[in-house]
């Protein structure tokens, strides 16, 4: 106890180096948890994946639709339990800076396929009823303040109304939801199919493509051979489809990311061997400052033991220190870091491994510049010490 | 005012080699990564803005933000490809305007895991109103009308099938790569092949913009004007170079706020590691401080002095730093520029606003993180100094 009294000490008798270099580990630590965030929150969207599910788009392009005429092929294929079309709407409310997921569905399927989605308010009847009813996420209504039976209107980018350019599509707030889900995307914005497509074929005449099918696969059914039986139906075109389970449907978009995640970890690494330096510099200053103290205490009768404990504690505290206001940092402000991220991050969140691994690297970068000032410190020959000599 | 020999300086940071070379390096960790991104920014803007024409008018829909989300019809297409005043004549007197067809296609590529690449279905005309832009580095150009596509270099070693040789299946039509191509731009990395039989591909029916060859003393902005009023065949007209810019801005943005973020941050510790060098540097030196000022320089001349002290730091640091990013230099990567959904291969490129900044950047890492312990060794009075061993 005496020793860690006088670890304390030692880091107290120069407050401000003590405070410079667990200053350098906050930003270094916060900016160490707020970048493997933005890695885990890129690749998070594939974790909410359910192995029931599949989903069905064209193998030739993302911006390709497949024709309507294909949903009751797909759904003659064994092991489909319910199937729906979705269409990415792709609008903005208000202005430009507020996008979120607005999809075309068909209610009642959709509702079947993911019983991830809870209502807390309205109801799924109310849902397929109302004819520009749309069902929101709670994310969404808590940024947005709306409430049921509100009106909302969202500017189209990719379909314009038929009454002409600028003119905002308007939806009926009928239910709202909350996943039970980790990871479920809790801010979507669902509307009716039919409303949808009656608006479109006003304007142009025509029905709308297809973005892509959401199946949900029968108890027990294999979902390759579900896959490779709906594949095998268009082999031949018109529009080639590539059906794929649901997670390998998010790792998609994941995978789009490129390099990105390895410049992370690169950028994460220059930031890493940065903070190793300057806490390594500052234990080797203070190591060489405490030779006659060590001395001392040798004299006194301390074992060189103590003296190696004397220096590592002094190296390990902080760098705890430093790494825990860090983390503290990133935690505090990961709510206005999403807020500013908005919707190109969707659920930015500090996870609980990015904090396992702040500490392991805490505890390790500790230790580690703690070794060369203990080696040392246990060599010194107590006379030499005394006398101030290296 | 008598100043402190500028080799005392250097001298004190041979002797002190530990904590030196402890804080050059730290330095240099921080301005190589604040480097190496603003390299990667740089590669990225400048390939589309630098290689972008204004001589060159692009024809979109009105309203569309990027080729991939406009169309035309092809008869309203073939109408303003025909009939706008503004487009250069070729020797026989018809206009160099031509229509392209753009889907960003899935692709896989060659290390696994799926993108977006363009893929562009071109008249004849394209290559005459582009001049040589486009050089052939392997194999031939494809013949019109023929089921022959020509891949862009920087995708070649990246994405699955693009190689000479090669067949590469666009929805149930099989299209054999005939040739590679070379371009300063970002049409290196894209697919090229011939408009209609694209379209036939495609299952679709027209084209997504029109490209022209402006006329000596066109003005754009009149002809974009009339256009959009045109009853019936509405068109907003840019120039290719100002497309291009507008394509890279949100990713340039990112990049950019990053490089300055992580500046920020990593600047902050860099700062407090110099300082805390400098503080120890001075507090063993207490002696031969009180020396010099017991030897007649003034206490602003030891400020300099350590400030000098604190900048030479800072700029060994900062070279180093330049150095260690140098080697990536030219090494291709590629990401998703989200405003088109496609990927773009591009390298990094350390210019010299890269080198400016990173020298600068180190220079204010090393006044800033000399201020306090220079000041602090200004204010030592003589005799107290000198009586400290």
């Amino acid at each position: 106890m005496d020793l860690l009294r006088i670890v304390w000490r030692n880091l107290a008798r120069h407050k401000v180096r003590t405070f410079l270099t667990v200053g350098s580990l906050v930003v270094a630590f916060f900016l160490l948890c707020t970048l493997r965030t933005l890695v885990t929150t890129i690749q998070s969207g594939a974790d909410a994946a359910s192995a029931s599910r599949l989903i069905v788009q064209s193998a030739v392009s993302l911006f390709v639709d497949l024709p309507q005429s294909y949903q009751t092929k797909i759904q003659g294929v064994e092991g489909i339990q319910e199937i729906s079309k979705w269409q990415w709407f792709g609008g903005y409310y208000q202005n430009e800076r507020n996008r979120f997921a607005q999809f075309a569905v068909d209610p009642a399927q959709t509702m079947s396929i993911y019983p991830e989605m809870e209502i807390i308010e309205g109801s799924q009847e109310e849902f397929e009823r109302s004819q520009r009813g749309v069902l929101v996420g709670e994310e969404l209504v808590k940024k947005y303040g709306w409430k049921l039976g509100d009106t909302v209107p969202i500017l189209p980018e990719l379909f314009p109304h038929p009454d002409g350019p600028g003119v905002a599509w308007e939806f009926e707030v009928a239910g709202i939801y909350r996943p039970t889900a980790r990871n479920f995307d809790a801010s979507m914005f669902l509307f009716q199919w039919d409303y949808f497509e009656e608006t479109i074929k006003a304007g142009s005449g025509e029905a709308p493509g297809v973005g892509t099918y959401v199946l949900a696969l029968e108890e027990g059914a294999d979902p390759t051979a579900v896959m490779g039986s709906v594949d095998a139906l268009f082999e031949n075109g018109p529009q080639r489809v590539q059906a794929t389970s649901e997670s390998e449907f998010q790792k998609q978009f994941v995978s789009m990311f490129g390099n990105v995640p390895f410049f992370v970890g690169a950028i994460g690494g220059g930031v890493l061997i940065a903070i190793l330096l300057a806490v390594v510099n500052t234990m080797l200053m203070a190591g060489r400052e405490q030779t006659r103290d060590i001395g001392i205490l040798k004299a006194l009768g301390f074992t060189d033991g103590d003296a190696v404990k004397l220096l590592a504690w002094q190296s390990m505290l902080i760098s705890l220190l430093g790494a825990g206001l860090g983390l503290g940092l990133a935690m505090v402000t990961q709510e206005g870091i999403a807020g500013a991220l908005g919707s190109m991050f969707p659920g930015y969140r500090v996870t609980p491994s990015t904090f396992a691994l702040g500490a392991v690297l805490a505890v390790a970068l500790g230790l580690f510049a703690g070794i060369a000032p203990a080696w040392r410190a246990a060599r010194l020959n107590t006379v030499d010490a005394l006398a101030g000599k290296d | 005012m008598k100043f402190v020999p500028l080799s005392y300086n250097l001298r004190s940071l041979v002797v002190r080699r530990g904590p030196t070379l402890l804080t050059v390096l730290g330095i240099a960790a921080t301005v190589a990564t604040v480097a190496g991104v603003l390299a990667l920014q740089q590669g990225f803007a400048t390939l589309y803005a630098e290689n972008g024409r204004a001589d060159l008018a692009v024809v979109l829909r009105p309203g569309a933000t990027s080729e991939g989300v406009s169309s035309f019809s092809r008869e309203s297409a073939l109408r303003i490809a025909k009939s706008t005043p503004e487009f250069a004549l070729d020797e026989n007197g018809a206009p160099l305007a031509s229509l392209e067809c753009f889907l960003a296609v899935r692709r896989f590529r060659v290390d696994g895991g799926e993108t977006n690449v363009p893929l562009r279905g071109v008249q004849p005309q394209t290559f005459r109103l582009r001049g040589d832009e486009l050089r052939m580095a392997e194999g031939r150009n494809f013949v019109a009308g023929t089921d022959e596509v020509i891949v862009g270099r920087s995708i070649t070693g990246r994405i699955a099938n693009c190689r000479v040789g090669d067949v590469l299946t666009i929805n149930v039509t099989p299209f054999k790569v005939v040739g590679v191509f070379e371009c300063d731009g970002p049409f290196e990395s894209e697919i090229w092949g011939d408009f209609d039989r694209m379209l036939s591909a495609l299952e679709r029916f027209g084209p997504n913009r029109v490209l022209g060859r402006l006329a000596a003393g066109a003005d754009v902005a009149a002809m974009d004007e009339r256009m959009r009023a045109s009853p019936d065949t509405p068109a907003a007209v840019t120039t290719e170079r100002d497309y291009l810019t507008a394509q890279t801005e949100v990713l340039s943005a990112i990049l950019v706020f990053l490089g300055g973020f992580l500046g920020l941050i990593m600047g902050v510790a860099a700062v407090f590691t110099a300082t805390n060098t400098m503080l120890s540097a001075i507090a063993s030196r207490t002696h031969e401080i009180g020396i010099l000022l017991a030897s007649g320089f003034r206490p602003f001349a030891i400020f300099l002095s350590f400030l000098f002290e604190a900048t030479l730091l800072g700029l060994c640091g900062g070279v180093v730093g330049a150095l260690l990013v140098l080697p990536l230099n030219g090494i291709q990567t590629g990401t998703t520029n989200f405003q088109t959904f496609t990927e773009v291969a591009f390298g990094f490129r350390i210019t010299a606003s890269v080198i400016l900044t990173a020298i600068v950047f180190s220079l204010v890492l090393g006044v800033f993180g000399g201020t306090l312990p220079a000041l602090r060794a200004a204010r030592m009075t003589p005799t107290e100094a000198l009586r400290r061993q």
